[in-house]
This record gives C-alpha cells, sequence and structure tokens, in this order.
C-alpha cells in the first residue's frame, strides 16, 4: 500500500487555502484612515506650529479631534452590538482594541482642554496621545494573527508612517485653503516624510518570506492597487513637490495636487491592506503521512 | 485537567453528521457552522488525495482570540475550554481576525432556512447570540452536567460533546488529555498526532490522526448500549431546553393501527 506523506522539506501542508476576511469591511478602513489623518494632522500641525512654519494650529484643534471621532463612529457601525460600545474599554490590560479607544478618548479630550482651557504642556499631551493612537492601531492589526499580511512586527510602523504622511498632506491643502502658501521647510519636510514613507511602505511588503504573508500581499505589489498605492500616492505627490521646491513662485498648483494625491494614496493603501491583503492564513498540518486506499 | 480531542482522519468520510449534530444540538441558525468538514485536496498529481478535515475551535492553550477581545466575552476556562459570553460580546470580530481556524462565526441576522421561521426554528431561536460571537464550546454545558451526574466526558455519551457522540466513524475521540490513561492521550501519543497551523504556536486542544502509528482501533466507540440506542442522544437538559419534552400528540388513527397491529 503507498503512502502519502509530507514532502522531504518538512514544510508544513496545505490543507485549506487562504480564504479573504471578511467581517472588517469599509467601516474599519474608514477607522484607519479618519484616526491617522487626525492624530497624523494634529501632531503635524502641533510641531510645524512650533517651529513657526504654519499657522493651522486653530484648525487642527477641533477638525483633527472630530476626524478621530469620526474614525470611531465609522467602525462601530460595523460592531454586531454597537450599544455594548464602552464594555471595549475594559480589556486594556491586554487587548490593543481597547487600548485604542482610551487613547482615542484621551487625545480627544486632551486636544479639545486645550482648545478651550489653554495651559503649557496640555498640547504635548495631547500630541502624544496621537502618536500612542495610531501606533496602538498598528499594534492591534500586528495581532491579528489569522492574517499574514498584518501580523508582522513592521505594522505599527506602517500605520505611523501613514499618519505622518496624512497629516502633513492635510497640513498642506489646510494652508493652501487658508490662503496661505505653505514655505520652502513644510514642503521640504513633507517631501522627505513622502520618501520616508514609500521607504517603510516597501520595506513592509519585504518585510516576511512567508509563503502566506508574500501571498496575500501580493496584489500591493503588482497591477492596479500598486499604480495607485506608490505611483499615485507616493512617487507622484514626491514629483509634484520637488517641483514646488523647485518653482517656488507656482507652488500653489503642484502642492495641492501632492497632497490631494497623497491623502487619496493613504486611503487606498489602507482599503487594500485591509480588504484585498486581508487573507486568512491557510490551514496547515505539519505532518501527513495517509495510507492509500484501494480504489 | 485539560479537554482534547483527537480526530482520526484515517477514519472520517466526510459525512458532516458531527456538523449536523452541532448544529442540532446547538439550535445553529441557517448558515451558521460550528464545526465543518473541509473537503481538501493534498498532493500532485498522480500522487493526489482526498482528506476529510473536521475543523472547529481548537481549544488552544494560548488562544489568540481571548487576549485581544476587548471586552473579556472571550475566556478560557481552567479545564481548557474557550468560550465566549454573549453577554458581554460586542461583535467587533477581532477575535476572528485573530483565529487562524476559522473558528469564530459572527451571525448579524439569523436566516431561517425558509420565507418564514419554522415552529422549531422558532422554539430553538437564541436571540442572545445575534450580533455576537459565536463558536464550538466543546459543548460544555454537556460535560459539565454530565460530570455532575457523575459521568466521564469521552466515556459516556450524556458527558461528551455531540460531534463525539454523533460521528459514525468513531473517528473523533474527547477526553482529558493530561490523563496519561485517557482514549484521548493513548491515541495521541501511539498514533504521533499532530495538531493544525503549529508555526501559529497556538498550543491547539484538538490532534489530527494522519497515518503514523497502529491501524485504527476496530471497535472505537465506547458509548454504552443505551446511549447508541438513539443515533443522536441528548440530555434530558437539553430536551427541556429547546421544549422538544412534551408528550406525544394522541392521534386516535394512529392509535387503532397500532391497535390493529397488534390484534394481529
Amino acid at each position: 500500500m503507498s503512502t502519502l506523506t509530507t514532502p522531504a522539506d518538512r514544510r508544513p501542508l496545505e490543507l485549506i487555502a487562504a480564504t479573504p476576511q471578511t467581517l472588517w469591511g469599509m467601516p474599519a478602513v474608514l477607522n484607519f484612515t479618519l484616526v491617522g489623518l487626525g492624530a497624523g494632522f494634529y501632531v503635524a500641525a502641533t510641531l510645524a506650529a512650533a517651529l513657526g512654519m504654519t499657522d493651522a494650529l486653530a484648525l487642527a484643534a477641533w477638525l483633527a479631534p472630530a476626524l478621530v471621532l469620526a474614525g470611531f463612529a465609522a467602525v462601530a457601525s460595523e460592531a454586531g452590538r454597537p450599544l455594548r460600545g464602552l464594555r471595549v474599554l475594559r480589556g486594556v490590560a491586554t487587548s490593543w482594541m481597547s487600548r485604542e479607544l482610551w487613547l482615542g478618548g484621551l487625545f480627544v479630550l486632551l486636544a479639545l482642554a486645550d482648545e478651550a482651557l489653554p495651559q503649557p504642556g496640555l498640547r504635548p499631551l495631547a500630541a502624544a496621545a496621537a502618536i500612542a493612537l495610531v501606533l496602538a492601531q498598528g499594534a492591534m492589526l500586528k495581532n491579528a494573527r489569522a492574517i499574514a499580511a498584518w501580523s508582522v512586527p513592521v505594522m505599527p510602523v506602517v500605520f505611523m508612517a501613514a499618519a505622518a504622511v496624512s497629516g502633513l498632506s492635510l497640513l498642506l491643502l489646510a494652508e493652501l485653503m487658508a490662503g496661505r502658501r505653505p514655505g520652502r521647510a513644510l514642503l521640504a519636510t513633507t517631501l522627505a516624510v513622502l520618501a520616508l514613507g514609500l521607504l517603510v511602505w516597501l520595506g513592509f511588503l519585504a518585510s516576511s518570506s512567508d509563503p502566506s504573508f508574500v501571498g496575500a500581499t501580493a496584489p500591493l505589489r503588482r497591477g492596479a492597487a500598486a499604480m495607485e498605492i506608490i505611483v499615485a500616492g507616493y512617487a507622484a505627490p514626491l514629483a509634484f513637490l520637488a517641483l514646488a521646491l523647485a518653482f517656488p513662485a507656482w507652488s500653489t498648483g503642484p502642492t495641492a495636487m501632492a497632497a490631494s494625491l497623497a491623502l487619496v494614496g493613504q486611503f487606498r493603501a489602507r482599503s487594500a491592506l485591509i480588504l484585498t491583503a486581508g487573507q486568512r492564513r491557510p490551514v496547515t498540518l505539519a505532518t501527513l503521512t495517509l495510507p492509500r486506499r484501494p480504489s | 485537567m485539560r479537554w482534547g480531542m483527537a480526530i482520526d482522519l484515517r477514519r472520517c468520510v466526510g459525512c458532516q453528521t458531527c456538523t449536523i449534530a452541532c448544529k442540532q444540538e446547538h439550535s445553529l441558525p441557517a448558515g451558521t457552522q460550528w464545526r465543518f468538514v473541509a473537503d481538501c485536496e493534498v498532493g500532485v498529481y498522480p500522487g493526489v488525495r482526498r482528506i476529510f478535515l473536521p475543523m472547529q475551535c481548537m481549544h488552544c492553550a494560548e488562544p489568540p482570540c481571548v487576549p485581544v477581545c476587548p471586552t473579556g466575552a472571550s475566556r478560557r476556562r481552567a479545564d481548557g475550554i474557550v468560550w465566549v459570553e454573549y453577554d458581554a460580546c460586542v461583535g467587533c470580530g477581532y477575535c476572528a481576525v485573530a483565529c487562524p481556524y476559522h473558528a469564530r462565526h459572527l451571525v448579524h441576522e439569523a436566516d431561517g432556512y425558509f420565507a418564514a421561521p419554522t415552529p422549531a426554528e422558532r422554539a430553538t431561536a437564541q436571540p442572545t447570540r445575534h450580533d455576537v460571537m459565536t463558536k464550538c464550546t466543546f459543548c460544555k454545558e454537556r460535560v459539565d452536567a454530565g460530570r455532575a451526574a457523575g459521568l466521564a466526558p469521552g466515556v459516556d455519551a450524556d458527558a461528551t460533546p455531540m460531534c463525539a457522540v454523533a460521528c459514525i466513524a468513531g473517528a473523533i475521540v474527547f477526553g482529558d488529555l493530561d490523563d496519561p490513561t485517557s482514549r484521548v492521550r493513548a491515541l495521541i501519543d501511539g498514533t504521533n498526532a499532530a495538531p493544525l497551523a503549529p508555526e501559529c504556536g497556538t498550543g491547539p486542544s484538538v490532534y489530527y490522526v494522519t497515518g503514523d502509528g497502529p491501524p485504527p482501533d476496530p471497535e472505537p466507540r465506547a458509548w454504552k448500549p443505551a446511549d447508541v440506542a438513539c443515533p443522536v442522544p441528548r440530555s434530558a437538559r437539553s430536551r427541556s431546553r429547546h421544549g422538544f419534552d412534551r408528550p406525544p400528540v394522541q392521534d386516535p388513527v394512529l392509535a387503532w393501527l397500532r391497535a390493529l397491529g397488534r390484534d394481529r
């Protein structure tokens, strides 16, 4: 009687192929996008104001908490029992989702308190809470062990880079809409952060040789998603920002294009990460030696 | 004590009786299966095999679903059973994306099999399970009630998970993994049974027998004759819970036919 055995290289045998996760959909994408955008905008506006690059802090003081709250509202619409939402605060000892809600609430309270009753130290605390909030979102995905594309150590860094790119892009748009032309320092900083963000994204795509990770992230490396994220979301904004820096007198148009494309690119990256690369790991068995049954 | 299971893939014929027994025992709505038997094709032509792989919650020693739960609704008991407290769950789905075994099921709306709920569906509806995470419980109510009645899980049918009781091939063996004399421990140790997805490091309590070791036990069932009289025995507690313990309908025509048969 012949047998079917595990291959000699002892790689676990795949019994059930990778399948897309269906529980987290567009509301989760909106949550990750809006929270990153709000937190990144607040931190960028705070730092830029401290360095004298911008005067957009008044806008960030209310818009950033509003974006974060909108992100939480979006994801609450996806929960089965949203009216039990406050129970999410209970698991702070172990759950990054719980920590995300605590940090989000802390950020909103500190940012609004700083706007209503300005006190020294409140703003840096709110900015620190915003950074921790973004890292908590990345850690949340990192702990989703069934999803190979999310469960990588670099995920919090990916979220941090995305928030920085989104926040600076929104800051550039806010400056333009307020009738101010962004200074060279702000444009150069944004360009550097965009380049760093691109490196982080490419590093994420190459961060694991696990076949399930490689398979799940393949659509992000080639095809339409790759064009939209890498070319339209990073390369084109980099080119437009370089133009704006090279020709300061005509910088308004290229800056607006760069910021808009970067924002759309970040949304596309979040949606591709959650909806396209959100594949459940294949179910494997380490050893298999099944005797053949006679036909 | 750690409850666990060994599933002998050499015996499984993919009949899905365990799937249906589980659905019936737990009154699961249409489209929801806490366990299922995957029909897998493995190997490369011409060395291809078809394998039936029963899937369920693995009741892991290090369950990734428990620490991620933001409300504490997902828990692990001291005896290893992982369960969900429905009243505490918000249905966020985080545990489902943390579980590598496809074991968790969120039912937003309990669909029926027909346009309107049948009397049986109405009688067995479980509104507390709507919009929250549900999963295999290792039939903890049966196990607990059986132990309270002095029965031995894995030995006595009324103290054993319904899938193991109903399996027509005796492929599912339940018992205490920490007991070296238990049948499940002996099967695992004697066959080099392995868990699924060991690379995830979750320490599953469900092992799969694939072919190493001695041939299948020729008489795997240990159920007492009284238990196997009914192919899907139900505990008195579960009968009462589902409202199936009403007296039978007295049909005069049927009674007349029976009497006629006895006279002959």
